[in-house]
């Protein structure tokens, strides 16, 4: 009941949040955003045909007017069509979100993962020969562009210069051996690049957590590494691990990769976002812009919920 | 379409704890399994269907016949849809043939009316917009209804410009609510199979617009059931029908109700010594599509298309990507691959059929026209001193692999009006005559006006820039006169130019059809801003011998006028120009087929084939 009541009162807090970055971002896409109308004429358009496709666009329209219609949208989770396709933007977002999420899953978990695991070894032997060989391939990692990772990655397991293990780009998944074929590569490249992050990130956490008087205390009773390291020190880094986790995931469902679905010829809604940005695609933009600033609430909401299943003393109050 | 859940098969055993990770991946599967693709029968890889996986470099975003202003969407369009006229498979240059039109229009006396009778018996693919779902007869009322909707602004339409002021009553209809119960004057479906056009003025090009996917033949009925979804959900009476599109590939599945046509090859122009390396023989007196599933993805990064297409499983044509040439090429005139290429893929080299260039904007009073008649004077040897320091050569050599044409004039070599013996001086890099011009116009580094340089913010086009400063540097041009502004999309470029904005316009045109008119009139004056003609050129007698012109048949007379206005526009330096750029084309060696992707474009789709045997034994073709 206590969490219910504290759910609701959070999501009526951040319809403020919600409407104010709505609002920026919508004065941002009209004011500085690309102008459709160029792109949806025909050659030699006469001023009446501009003015037409303007009419179209609402861009004759006053901004209040505009945004009370998003508003609008929003509420009524009525988008209408892309500019660009014409295709409904809620079948486009429903074709393409679930394909982001198959893609980049994989990676985001194993990414996490493995940077706990590794951070946990990294400051288990702090100081020591695999301290300084995990923080240096993470530095190695955040080095290297996503960019250059994707393009190494796909010439290694990918192309006939390499492996040729995978398939180089596309998305035909009937299977879950199809699945894994496809999701592989983009999968060791994200992880490669994203490891570096997390595994600095958490080892400053648990190093932090490592030199607390509660864990010295528990080492001086006695208590095995591995019960020391779930119970006393895991266990308690979890805030902001779970701060980080779960901030990541609006731009896991939302935002997809832009630069693995481009290299990898896969459907998702990073490509279909970007191409909305570059071609000033509105309804597209923003029902994206909506759906990333309610996901951002729930993501607050969850947050502080496992908060609080994590450390008791915190209260949702 | 969601997938259906069973598509995925996983089994997973064990504890659940432990299971975790694979949980997740199952699920991602789910969410994110292909089903539209996979419910198709047409959807199997089995290798006993033909199979042609082709590559664009850039995706098209509407299937829509009446928004395919890209190359992209124009390509893709004419495989779902049928046109009244088509290009000859092999013929080069291009000559038109008839496609869903019996033949070649009837032209009255007067050259005013064109009488064009359809092949009865063709009908669009099956879809539920139809009664029964079974697809519909094409009939001339189609044509009627297709033209008109590019003067109905509810469909957003993108080719009017082809037609407007020129069919006559089409304006008037659009102008009274584009109510298609009303009848168009000039454009009229005499009986079910006839369409009889009235121009209101002699308009040659007029085959060539019928040839476009703009007047691609679209039914009623799926336009009015799908609404604006007809740009994804495309009904046509093409070749191929669509099985999915999305921002990565088209697929497509062959149209079981196509027309038998067999192919003539003589007819389509075939010529042994340059073609017979293709292959194309062997699809003479059989009736296209010869292919099952046609799948086009758009690849915009090199490396990814490199990479699938020597794959070998993958993508079976590629354009070569700058950065593979000196890899790939023995040599670069004459183009020829090394052995090891030569061995896996065919080759041919494409001549664009259109050209890059950059126009002054004849608005801009310091390097256009001018209310003092001595500034303008000086104008002009300014504008013709700035083309003088512009080293085509240099800028061939650094971003087309040195294998572009270059030219005089914007009469590019893809239109039979090209003039291979003009003089180049208008191309010659001559930095010493352009300073002698600067000198002569009073020009001196304190008193140059400052040029802007209007880009899309791309690397490219910042080395563009970079070079061409430097160029300018040479001449005695100030690199501080010289700013680059740039844009972040080609929308937004594109709107400065309609707007007149800027002084400096680089860009490529590529042509509608190849007749030097599309090109001319980049320069006419009533096409001025925002029309095409951004460099606002306007000169009586250019603008007299176009309108003189654009009546004419195809005629000797005809082509000296068309020089000769070429030969002002070079005379008044108006425009720096031009080169056509020249792309490697390679495909596997099992694919039978003459690649184009220019005038011919999506059309060539239909007729490739796939030699379905021993990779060795297409080897031997040869």
């Amino acid at each position: 009941m206590e969490i219910l009541q504290y759910s609701v009162r959070k999501l009526i807090a951040g319809i403020p949040l919600v409407l104010g970055v709505t609002f920026i971002s919508f004065l941002l896409m009209v004011y500085f955003g690309p102008d459709k109308t160029y792109e949806l004429l025909g050659k030699n358009p006469t001023p009446e045909q501009i003015e037409e496709v303007r009419r179209e666009l609402g861009y004759d329209q006053p901004f209040l007017t505009r945004y009370a219609l998003y508003v609008q949208e929003i509420a009524t989770l009525n988008f209408g069509s892309s500019e660009s396709s014409g295709e409904l933007v809620s079948s486009l977002l429903a074709r393409t979100i679930p394909v982001s999420i198959a893609l980049i899953t994989p990676g985001f978990v194993l990414g996490n993962l493995l940077g706990v695991l590794f951070a946990l070894i990294a400051a288990y032997h702090r100081g020591s020969w695999a301290d300084k060989f995990i923080m240096g391939a993470s530095a190695v990692g955040m080095s290297i562009s996503f960019l250059i990772a994707i393009i190494a990655f796909q010439i290694i397991f990918s192309s006939n210069f390499g492996l040729g293990l995978f398939p180089v780009r596309g998305w035909n998944v009937h299977s879950f051996g199809d699945y894994l074929s496809y999701v592989t590569v983009p999968t060791l490249a994200t992880v490669f690049v994203a490891l570096g992050y997390n595994t600095r990130f958490y080892r400053a956490v648990i190093v932090e957590e490592m030199t607390r008087d509660h864990v010295r205390t528990a080492k001086a009773f006695g208590t095995p590494p591995a019960r020391l390291f779930y119970k006393n020190i895991l266990k308690n880094s979890m805030i902001p691990i779970i701060t980080r986790v779960v901030f990541s995931i609006p731009f896991v469902v939302i935002s997809g990769s832009l630069l693995i679905e481009s290299y990898f010829g896969i459907p998702g809604v990073g490509k279909v976002t970007f191409d909305a940005i570059t071609s000033g695609d509105q309804p597209v933009l923003k029902a994206v812009v909506g759906l990333t600033a309610a996901l951002f609430v729930l993501a607050q909401l969850l947050t502080d919920i496992l908060y609080r299943a994590v450390d008791p003393r915190v209260s949702l109050t | 379409m969601q997938a259906p859940a069973q598509q995925c098969t996983v089994a997973i055993r064990g504890r659940p704890g432990r299971s975790f990770v694979v949980i997740a991946l199952a699920v991602a599967c789910l969410v994110g399994c292909d089903g539209r693709d996979s419910s198709t029968p047409e959807a199997t890889t089995a290798s006993d269907i033909k199979v042609f996986r082709y590559s664009m470099g850039g995706a098209p975003t509407s299937l829509d016949p009446v928004q395919t202003r890209s190359v992209y969407a124009n390509f893709v369009v004419v495989n779902a849809f049928d046109t009244l006229y088509s290009y000859k498979y092999l013929a080069r240059p291009y000559r038109l043939k008839p496609n869903l039109a019996t033949e070649l229009p009837e032209i009255s006396e007067d050259k005013l009316t064109y009488t064009i009778r359809l092949k009865p018996g063709v009908h669009f693919i099956d879809d539920p917009a139809f009664p029964d779902g079974i697809g519909r007869e094409v009939t001339a009322a189609d044509f009627v209804y297709s033209i008109k909707r590019h003067f109905d602004p509810a469909m957003r339409p993108q080719g009017a410009w082809l037609w407007q002021g020129r069919i006559a009553g089409l304006n008037e209809w659009k102008a009274a609510g584009s109510d298609y119960a009303e009848a168009a004057e000039g454009l009229q479906a005499l009986d079910r199979y006839t369409v009889q056009i009235r121009l209101t003025r002699p308009y040659p090009q007029l085959v060539y617009t019928l040839a476009m996917g703009y007047s691609a033949l679209v039914p009623r009925e799926a336009v009015e059931s799908y609404g604006r979804e007809f740009a994804i959900r495309p009904v046509g009476s093409g070749p191929f029908k669509i099985l999915s599109f999305n921002t990565a590939k088209v697929v497509f599945a062959r149209n079981p109700r196509f027309r038998s046509e067999p192919v003539d090859i003589w007819y389509e122009g075939y010529d042994p010594p340059t073609q017979s390396f293709t292959g194309v023989e062997r699809i003479d007196g059989r009736a296209p599509p010869f292919l099952d599933r046609l799948e086009i993805d758009f690849i915009p990064e090199g490396s990814a298309r490199w990479s699938s297409f020597t794959k070998g499983d993958e993508i079976q044509y590629a354009g070569l990507p700058d950065e593979q040439v000196d890899l790939v090429l023995e040599s670069k005139d004459p183009v020829t691959l090394k052995d090891e290429y030569a061995r896996k893929y065919h080759m041919r080299t494409g001549l664009e059929a259109g050209f890059v260039f950059t126009s002054f904007n004849m608005m801009f009073e310091e390097f256009g026209y001018n209310p003092d008649s001595r500034r303008e004077r000086r104008n002009r040897l300014l504008r013709c001193a700035v083309r003088k320091g512009f080293d085509w050569s240099q800028r061939n050599e650094s971003f087309y692999m040195g294998i572009a044409r270059v030219f005089p004039g914007v009469i590019p070599p893809a239109v039979p009006e090209f003039n291979a013996d003009m003089s180049d001086d208008s191309i010659r890099y001559d930095p010493e005559g352009a300073r002698q011009l600067l000198a002569e116009g009073g020009w001196t580094p304190e008193n140059l006006p400052v040029l802007i340089y209007g880009t899309v913010s791309s690397v490219k086009s910042r080395l563009f820039y970079e070079q061409f400063r430097a160029w300018m540097k040479i001449i005695g041009y100030p690199p501080e006169k010289i700013v680059l502004k740039r844009y972040a999309t080609f929308g937004d470029i594109t709107r400065a130019w309609s707007r007149s904005e800027l002084p400096f316009n680089g860009k490529g045109w590529l042509l509608d059809f190849p007749d030097a008119e599309n090109t001319l009139q980049l320069f006419y004056g009533p096409n001025g801003s925002p029309g095409s003609n951004d460099a606002n050129y306007s000169n009586p007698e250019y603008d007299a011998l176009y309108e003189r012109a654009s009546v004419m048949l195809p005629s000797p007379e005809r082509t000296a006028i068309y020089r000769r206005m070429n030969q002002i526009l070079i005379d008044d330096c108006i425009t720096i120009s031009g080169m056509s750029r020249v792309q490697i084309m390679l495909w596997h060696k099992n694919i039978i087929a003459m690649p184009d992707s220019s005038i011919v474009g999506g059309f060539f789709l239909r007729y490739v084939d796939v030699d379905t045997g021993d990779p060795g034994q297409a080897e031997t073709l040869e």
